[in-house]
């Protein structure tokens, strides 16, 4: 049976059916992409219209565009740069230690089957079930204690403490299927345990410590929940916090507070379409087998 | 070459597994500072709520307290605040997985052949995901006021109180459909091509394609999808807290156990709460897990 036949009784269909069919098709993905850009290009217009701009015509793409609006977030008032700042000084050390501790962790789990092992993985994997409500006040009252609540280091390591179970999720997923030859080769040649894993296995896993980096960056950088509980100072919020903070007093200013989310969302957008290919492939693999 | 390696690889087993205190050793040593960071930060405060969650503990400066054994769980069953919050999460929960499992099957159904538009599309579809929560909802909340009232004349659900709710799962599902529609896709393009060849001769219709091979295929995405969707719908908390705060109509459980221990000074009832929704997560996340992996043998 030729390929042409099968793929026209799997659609079923005659002709003129079938145009009707992606005629219906199209549109209904047009409507959902449409819904889909909406608040962005909400955000967007919003954010370079002038005052006078956005009460005369709301949506209609700006008369004289300006970026006046982003100068302003920026240098009238420091809780941009501050949050902006937190939110990288704290982004990038709990992604790095995310990579590090979970690579090591993620690589015996996937090689070893012993019933000790298969425990502490469901140990680590049951914490993807733990809400943080539920561990947000002895966890606020043991870091109160150490002097690290409203620090970014208590947030660095509450944040990736919670991203561990996910990351090793993700992670030994893959490490399952990356061959053993290699290791194997490299343990004949005399490397130690701790080299063969640095020099040999860490460079093989570069995808997927590229997949969880993306991914830890994206609920790091987002998150609101865990920085409301312990970051209680302005000089120690991260951007969501700041940008709820910033709204609230700017309701009046819409193109401000339109510009300060932007500028709250563009790295992490940047992030997602240049390092998309490895989000996409991570999550598809991760997740469905688990 | 290979020969040679192969070789060596049959004698040096033996040897290393003489070596399994080394082994074992190292191991631990490998995963000892994940199981530190996990320990300190999931672990043990989980294990420390417990025992907070029996006593009358009211704030977070002060340490004074005595035991009350569970009157807090108590207290909880017949708070109507808690059980109306407790509506709200559910409420919230169930539209919210239904909206975004429903759009995201839809979309992974038109794009889960590979080609350059399809892979741009979910490129897009996928774009709402990186969005913080917190600003997701103040764009719609905006959007709400600004476009489709005006438009089509409907005011904003944030307003309403018995609209809030569905106003918050509108945001919920814009901004996770599209990672549904990523498990979903993956799982379709999982399923062998074979399978609808060989049905194709056996002159099975589209329908009875989609019920005997499609869907069973999917299920697995199902569970993956229900399961985490259920746990992040029960936590929902960013939403509300960003453009629903002083709206009783829209306090989820989440935001009970967080005004308990941070606002209200009731830390040992805030903790109770926390426990209460943990275990009815666990509960549900086991049933639908259940229930779905049945479906899975049973097709």
């Amino acid at each position: 049976m030729s390929g042409m036949t099968v793929n026209s009784r799997i659609a079923g269909q005659s002709d003129a059916k079938r145009m009707t069919g992606n005629i219906i098709k199209t549109v209904i993905i047009l409507v959902i992409v449409a819904a889909i850009l909406i608040p962005f290009y909400f955000s967007l217009i919003y954010s370079i219209k002038t005052e006078t701009d956005i009460t005369a015509n709301r949506l209609a793409f700006p008369s004289n565009p300006t970026i006046q609006n982003y100068i302003r977030v920026i240098t009238e008032n420091s809780q941009f740069v501050v949050g902006f700042k937190n939110s990288v000084m704290t982004t990038i050390p709990t992604v790095l230690i995310l990579i590090i501790t979970t690579s090591m962790a993620s690589y015996v789990l996937a090689r070893f089957s012993g019933k000790f092992y298969k425990f502490m993985y469901s140990l680590f994997i049951a914490g993807i079930l733990i809400p943080f409500q539920c561990l947000m006040l002895p966890l606020y009252l043991n870091l109160h204690s150490l002097h690290l609540t409203s620090t970014l280091t208590g947030f660095v390591i509450t944040r990736a403490g919670i991203q561990v179970s996910i990351s090793i999720l993700v992670v030994t997923g893959f490490v399952k299927n990356v061959p053993r030859d290699i290791e194997e080769a490299a343990c004949i040649d005399g490397c130690n345990r701790f080299q063969t894993f640095w020099q040999v296995v860490f460079p093989l896993m570069k995808p997927v410590n590229i997949t969880q980096m993306v991914l830890n960056t994206l609920f790091v950088w987002n998150d609101y929940n865990v920085a409301i509980v312990l970051l209680r100072t302005k000089e120690s919020q991260t951007l969501p916090l700041a940008q709820i903070i910033y709204f609230n007093e700017n309701t009046a200013d819409l193109n401000l507070a339109f510009a300060f989310f932007t500028m709250a969302m563009l790295p992490i957008m940047i992030l997602y379409l240049c390092m998309q290919k490895y989000i996409v492939s991570g999550i598809m693999s991760g997740a469905v087998k688990g | 070459m290979i020969k040679v390696s192969d070789k060596t690889i049959r004698h040096t087993k033996p040897i290393l597994s003489q070596y399994s205190v080394k082994t074992h050793g190292g191991n631990i040593l490998f995963m000892l500072p994940a199981f530190l960071l996990f320990t300190f930060v999931v672990l043990i405060p989980f294990f420390q709520g417990i025992p907070y969650s029996l006593t009358n503990w009211k704030s977070i400066i002060s340490s004074d307290y005595e035991f009350v054994g569970i009157r807090n769980y108590i207290t909880l069953l017949s708070n109507k605040f808690f059980l109306n919050d407790f509506v709200h999460t559910l409420h919230f929960t169930g539209l919210y997985i239904l909206g975004a499992n429903f759009l995201g099957l839809v979309i992974a159904l038109f794009l889960w052949r590979s080609s350059k538009l399809n892979n741009t599309l979910r490129t897009i579809a996928f774009m709402p995901f990186t969005v913080a929560l917190t600003s997701a909802a103040i764009v719609w909340s905006y959007v709400y006021t600004d476009i489709t009232t005006p438009l089509f004349n409907i005011p904003s659900p944030l307003g309403i109180s018995s609209q809030v709710i569905n106003g918050l799962v509108i945001i919920a599902v814009w901004r996770d459909m599209g990672y549904c529609m990523l498990i979903y896709i993956a799982a379709l393009q999982s399923i062998p091509y074979e399978y609808y060849e060989a049905s194709c001769v056996e002159g099975a219709s589209w329908r009875q394609q989609t019920m005997y091979i499609t869907i069973p295929m999917i299920v697995p995405a199902f569970t993956s999808n229900i399961t985490l969707l259920l746990a992040w719908g029960l936590k929902v908390f960013d939403y509300p807290m960003a453009v629903a705060r002083n709206m009783s109509a829209a306090e989820t459980t989440a935001m009970y156990v967080y005004n308990n221990i941070f606002g209200f000074n009731k830390a040992g009832l805030g903790q109770a709460a926390a426990i209460t929704v943990t275990l009815v997560l666990l509960l549900l996340t086991q049933i639908a897990t259940r229930s779905l992996r049945r479906l899975e043998v049973e097709a």
